[in-house]
């Protein structure tokens, strides 16, 4: 009871000096939106590349990717990566069982596709047939290209919806022809809309053409930029990407002190791939305002300690009329923490204005995540508690004679 | 009663200088007497009270009150006795700012078991004349009134005793006399008043008058025909 009514005279006393409260409250409420702030946008990002992966990249799939190096840092960034063959996979098909089917890639950033009037550059992705099952990506309208097709290395091709737009415009572009560079193509289907994808391209402008075409007729090379693997039991995973190691390395001619000329990613290392890139967001960011809820905690513990001064009398008079050290204590800690709650609370209200607006604007998903909502309120909670330890004590040892005297 | 056994309270200026403020000294106050302190500035009738009134402790010596022995309380058990038995009443009146009038007489009764506070709250405003200022903060109340205030406060919990320090010290004549009524009204309840003055004519109104000079009782006498 007594606790109560030593809370409510708490409110009472925040209410009266408003510009202090408000003061004290300022670091608080900045400090907490920067943080649910950046922490959305970054859990945001998060799940949309998430997603994007997940459209992609099938729980059972094994990425193979030409050249040494790892994925993040780009497959040419070290040695050449022409030594990834068609060849290679079949080998890999016929000596490891557990594998469904596989997609061999090749792809051209920057080709200029024609039709008509109209040219626009963008990229031509070579796969097999079996890409629409591996890669989760149909068509919307037509069909896809056939086993035939890709063995004849047919001049056919799926087109992005964005891109059908710009070289067909209006009209039904399925039969339509169009050039890559020299070569003509005849459209065969239109690619299920997929939006952007984890490097940032549009895969709506996408051309997909049979793998064995990309290579004779466009390219004009023998070897695949990288493959999907479609596995059949997860839980054979580890073991599989194991032997596919074994097998390329003997395959390259490797030597024991070489490193592999090629690399090998599965689902859980294209989530930890993103995660990583997202910690910017999830974990830097926020640490950086962490920092700056801490300067507001000074700030309360500083304009705590003047307000103790301030109210030297009202901290007499009220030890006169009967209360003890730790009503006082109780408090002075109260007001702080009262103070930093409603500041987590506003904080967190205009984190999430903020990232609504931002989502809104930026074009990505809306996430509040679990963790703003806790930290918005523990967090400010142990700021105040902690801000308020010092001040407190202070007040509470007063003497009350000397707080008293005309 | 409050019984003072050679009781002594001895500060260090400048931690070297010692001063007697109380000097080995004997009291008796009964139980619903009327006792004005009086002295010069300096003179310890200040310290007497805040030893009193247990916001202070005295350096050597006993102080008793209805036979317990106070020393010997912890500062909670004290900050207790204060809440239940002693109202205090100050020269400056010590009433919160931005507070309205009936907020800040209910404030002991935060530090009480009791219940319906704002009832006790009204209720002392009431026996001070100033029920129709409930909701009036001291800055819209005159030097008077604001004492007033500060005396409902000082009863609000229903202590034996009343203590004031100097409590016309800022008050024009009139305002005065009024405080000076519900002392008087107060005593004929019952409750045991303790007043520091230095002014003559307030100790007049006194039933008991105790003079002190450089921490020791040099007069103490009873007001002839009060």
């Amino acid at each position: 009871m007594r606790k109560r009514r030593i809370l409510h005279s708490c409110i009472k006393i925040l209410d009266r000096n408003r510009l202090n409260t408000l003061f004290m409250i300022l670091g608080i409420v900045i400090g907490i939106a920067a943080l649910s702030l950046t922490f959305s946008i970054g859990k945001g990002t998060e799940k949309q590349l998430m997603d994007n992966v997940k459209k992609q990249f099938n729980s059972n799939n094994i990425y193979i990717g030409a050249g040494r190096g790892q994925m993040g840092s780009g497959p040419q960034s070290q040695g050449p990566a022409n030594t990834l063959k068609i060849d290679d996979l079949e080998a890999i098909m016929e000596q490891i069982p557990g594998i469904a089917m596989y997609d061999p890639v090749q792809w051209l950033p920057d080709k200029e596709v024609i039709a008509g009037n109209n040219s626009l550059t963008t990229m031509i992705k070579g796969h097999s047939a079996e890409s629409e099952i591996i890669w989760n990506r149909s068509v919307q309208k037509g069909l896809f290209f056939s086993s035939a097709e890709e063995k004849a290395a047919a001049r056919v091709a799926l087109i992005g919806s964005k891109l059908a737009t710009g070289l067909f415009g209006e009209s039904d572009p399925v039969g339509q022809q169009f050039r890559i560079g020299n070569i003509p193509f005849t459209v065969k289907g239109v690619l299920e809309n997929q939006g952007i994808d984890a490097h940032g391209f549009d895969m709506d402008m996408d051309v997909i053409i049979p793998i064995t075409t990309m290579m004779k007729r466009v390219m004009n090379v023998d070897y695949i930029m990288s493959a999907s693997l479609l596995v059949e039991d997860v839980d054979n995973m580890d073991e599989i990407v194991l032997s596919i190691t074994d097998i390329l390395r003997e395959r390259h001619y490797l030597s024991d002190n070489e490193t592999n000329d090629f690399s090998i990613m599965t689902p859980v290392e294209v989530k930890d791939i993103v995660e990583d890139m997202n910690k910017v967001f999830t974990l830097i960011l926020p640490l950086i305002t962490g920092v700056a809820l801490l300067t507001g905690g000074v700030v309360i513990v500083l304009i705590m300690l003047m307000s103790v001064n301030r109210r030297r009398s009202e901290i007499g008079l009220r030890k006169a009329v009967g209360a003890r050290q730790k009503d006082i204590n109780f408090q002075f800690l109260m007001e702080a923490s009262l103070v930093t709650l409603g500041g987590g609370l506003l904080g967190i209200a205009l984190g999430i204005l903020g990232t609504k607006i931002l989502a809104g604007k930026m074009d990505y998903t809306f996430v509040i995540p679990w963790q703003n909502i806790v930290f918005g309120i523990f967090l400010p909670v142990l700021i105040g508690v902690a801000a308020g330890i010092i001040p407190a004590k202070k007040a509470a040892r007063q003497d009350p004679v000397e707080a008293l005297k005309n | 009663m409050m019984q003072f056994k050679n009781i002594s309270k001895i500060y260090h200026k400048n931690g070297e200088q010692e001063v007697r403020a109380l000097d080995k000294v004997d009291l008796l106050i009964e139980k619903g007497d009327f006792v004005a302190i009086v002295g010069a500035s300096g003179s310890g009738k200040s310290t007497m009270m805040n030893i009193l009134g247990m916001l202070d402790r005295p350096t050597s010596g006993d102080y008793y009150m209805d036979e317990r022995k106070v020393n010997s309380y912890t500062d909670d058990e004290l900050a207790r006795i204060r809440n239940r038995t002693i109202g205090f009443v100050f020269q400056k009146f010590h009433l919160l700012p931005k507070t309205t009038a009936v907020e800040n007489v209910e404030l002991p009764l935060i530090y009480s078991d009791r219940k319906n506070i704002r009832g006790l709250g009204l209720k002392a405003l009431e026996k001070v004349g100033l029920k129709d200022r409930l909701n009036h903060t001291p800055d819209e109340l005159s030097g008077g009134q604001q004492q007033r205030v500060a005396i409902a406060r000082a009863l609000v919990n229903e202590p034996e005793i009343i203590m004031a320090d100097e409590p016309t010290g800022n008050l024009d004549s009139s305002a005065t006399s009024e405080i000076l009524t519900i002392f008087q009204k107060l005593n004929s309840e019952g409750k045991t008043i303790i007043i520091i003055t230095h002014e003559q004519d307030i100790a007049e109104k006194a039933n008991r008058v105790i003079e002190i000079h450089d921490g020791r009782i040099i007069k103490d006498y009873t007001n002839k025909g009060v």
